[in-house]
């Protein structure tokens, strides 16, 4: 008798763990993105801690047409790679740059925006793109995000050509702008709609001394391998959404956007208008996204209450 | 696991900038740390309450708090510090109040008695602290005192908040490339670790040369 009870015992607790285990390979229904918010316009925060912005809007659309749920999860830039590949999140979410380094560690979806670098100065130092690039400012330092392409733009491209430079790299886009008003820097390198977006804080003060065309397509991330098989369903999300990418001969990619589609909506809602104007827009048109879950709609209404 | 050569000259640049913080803002500490001590022990009034404000604020508030207002705070009064002066004011603001309370506790721990008789021989009452409790508080407060000093070495390591490439900010910098987190953490966790068994080792050699005959150790053995 005891001998079998043990037996059923055993059997019991191998079924537990085989529907345990089980529940794991099943796709989840909810996956963490990691972002490090604020970088308007593609991730910020309202006075009531929502997040939103362009890349937490289309990864939110993403996952409506693609059938799954999305948690938004705050951290630093240079930490979300290791997030995605221990786990910690599923998705990495946050203007990344494809990279052929960072390709190897983590797997990117379809490019989905086209970037460029752009360098933000003081209006007043008198400095040029040419002259604050090359050091010649009071300071000699040169700010950017740690982990970013822009930081290493500065390191390799600039410290790395024998410039005599400081870079610093700064926890936190908006405190690098803070120290660029301050007077602690000369420059500020960062894509230029997140650029655009610290000029129109600051518009007596700061200004964009020059793009530097570094041609950066930014794409979702994921853990190595793909193990959730989330980017083929990404992909097709976005051609859904309007966003088609076309592949030249030689290997060059175009991002074609179908006009009127919401993903063309939602660029046009958020590439432009000043951030205040931004949050209040998103606040209106918020539930149509996440209650209703009307992609077609909010993206409309985006547009529409963005450019009032 | 990879580790990799290349990281070590980085590590040593950001080592000798932990050095340089550390001592910088454990000297101003020892300064902040003795006045306001003695203000809370010998004050009146007027003195020692701000000392004890003073104290609690920079105890109970936390040090990487203390460290941006410093740094992005002090801008919009008009006052720019480098990150350098930010990181040694805010890290010596911080450990001066804490210095403050064991450099108390050795005060009091001296007999009250010496001080009557050197006020009895015809010292003024600075002369006495001077002479009398001072040369002996500082003796007794060494084993407090380098608990203060090896904390202060690893809370440097917040200072790479403020852009300063520390030991702690070189090695965010040198895995933020790799993505060798763990490696690149454990090399940087080991520098800490030898920096401050050296650091133990020299306090308490001092310890034991600035002690005093028949108190703390070795007393039970006389």
């Amino acid at each position: 008798m005891k001998i079998h009870r043990a037996m059923a015992g055993v059997v019991v607790l191998t079924m537990i763990v085989l529907i345990a285990s089980g529940g794991l390979v099943v796709a989840k229904d909810k996956y963490i993105v990691a972002s490090d918010i604020p970088w308007a316009p593609f991730e910020m925060v309202t006075v009531n801690g929502e997040f939103f912005g362009f890349d937490l809007d289309a990864i939110r659309m993403i996952a409506i047409v693609a059938g799954f749920e999305v948690e938004i999860l705050n951290t630093g830039f240079d930490v979300i790679i290791q997030n995605v590949i221990t786990g910690k999140a599923d998705l990495g979410v946050s203007g990344f740059t494809i990279t052929a380094e960072r390709e190897k560690t983590i797997d990117y979806s379809e490019p989905y925006y086209l970037s460029n670098q752009a360098v933000v100065i003081r209006k007043d130092s008198g400095l040029n793109i040419i002259t604050a690039m090359a050091g010649l400012g009071p300071r000699k330092a040169i700010g950017a995000q740690n982990g970013t392409t822009g930081f290493y733009y500065v390191e390799d491209e600039l410290k790395g050509a024998g410039l005599d430079i400081e870079p610093k790299g700064y926890e936190f886009y908006p405190t690098a702008i803070l120290d660029l008003v301050s007077g602690r820097l000369d420059a500020v390198i960062q894509d230029e709609p997140a650029s655009q977006s610290s000029i129109s804080a600051y518009p007596d003060l700061l200004t964009i001394a020059g793009i530097i065309n570094t041609y950066e397509y930014f794409g979702f991330i994921v853990a190595p391998g793909d193990p959730e098989g989330l980017l083929p369903r990404i992909n097709e999300g976005v051609s859904e959404l309007g966003l088609k990418v076309v592949e030249a001969p030689g290997g060059a990619k175009t991002l074609v956007v179908t006009p009127g589609s919401p993903w063309d909506n939602l660029l046009k809602a958020y590439f432009g208008p000043p951030n205040d104007k931004l949050e209040a827009a998103w606040l209106v048109c918020k539930d149509l996204l996440l209650v209703d879950r009307d992609v077609d709609a909010f993206a409309k209404a985006m547009a529409e209450e963005a450019s009032k | 696991m990879v580790f990799d050569l290349a990281w070590l000259p980085q590590l040593t640049q950001g080592l000798l900038l932990t050095l340089q913080i550390t001592t910088a803002c454990i000297a101003m500490g020892i300064v902040l740390g003795i006045l306001l001590a003695l203000g809370r022990v010998y004050g009146n009034r007027l003195i020692s309450t701000p000392c004890s404000i003073y104290i609690q604020i920079f105890r109970g508030t936390p040090l990487l708090v203390q460290l941006l207002m410093v740094y992005y705070g002090l801008p919009s009064w008009g006052i720019y510090p480098s990150a350098f002066i930010s990181g040694v004011l805010a890290l010596g603001l911080n450990t001066g109040a804490y210095q403050a309370e064991y450099l108390r506790g050795a005060i009091q721990a001296v007999n009250q008695g010496q001080l009557m008789a050197a006020r009895a021989i015809g010292m003024s009452l600075p002369q006495a602290i001077r002479y009398i409790v001072l040369p002996q508080a500082f003796r007794i407060v060494i084993p407090s005192w380098s608990n203060e000093l090896i904390l202060m070495v690893k809370y440097s390591s917040i200072v790479f908040s403020v852009t300063l490439l520390d030991l702690m900010g070189v090695g965010k910098r040198i895995a933020a490339r790799n993505f060798r987190y763990f490696e690149v953490f454990v090399v940087v966790a080991l520098f800490y670790l030898v920096l401050v068994f050296i650091i133990s080792q020299l306090l308490r050699l001092l310890e034991h040369r600035a002690r005093i005959p028949g108190l703390g150790e070795h007393a039970e053995q006389r």
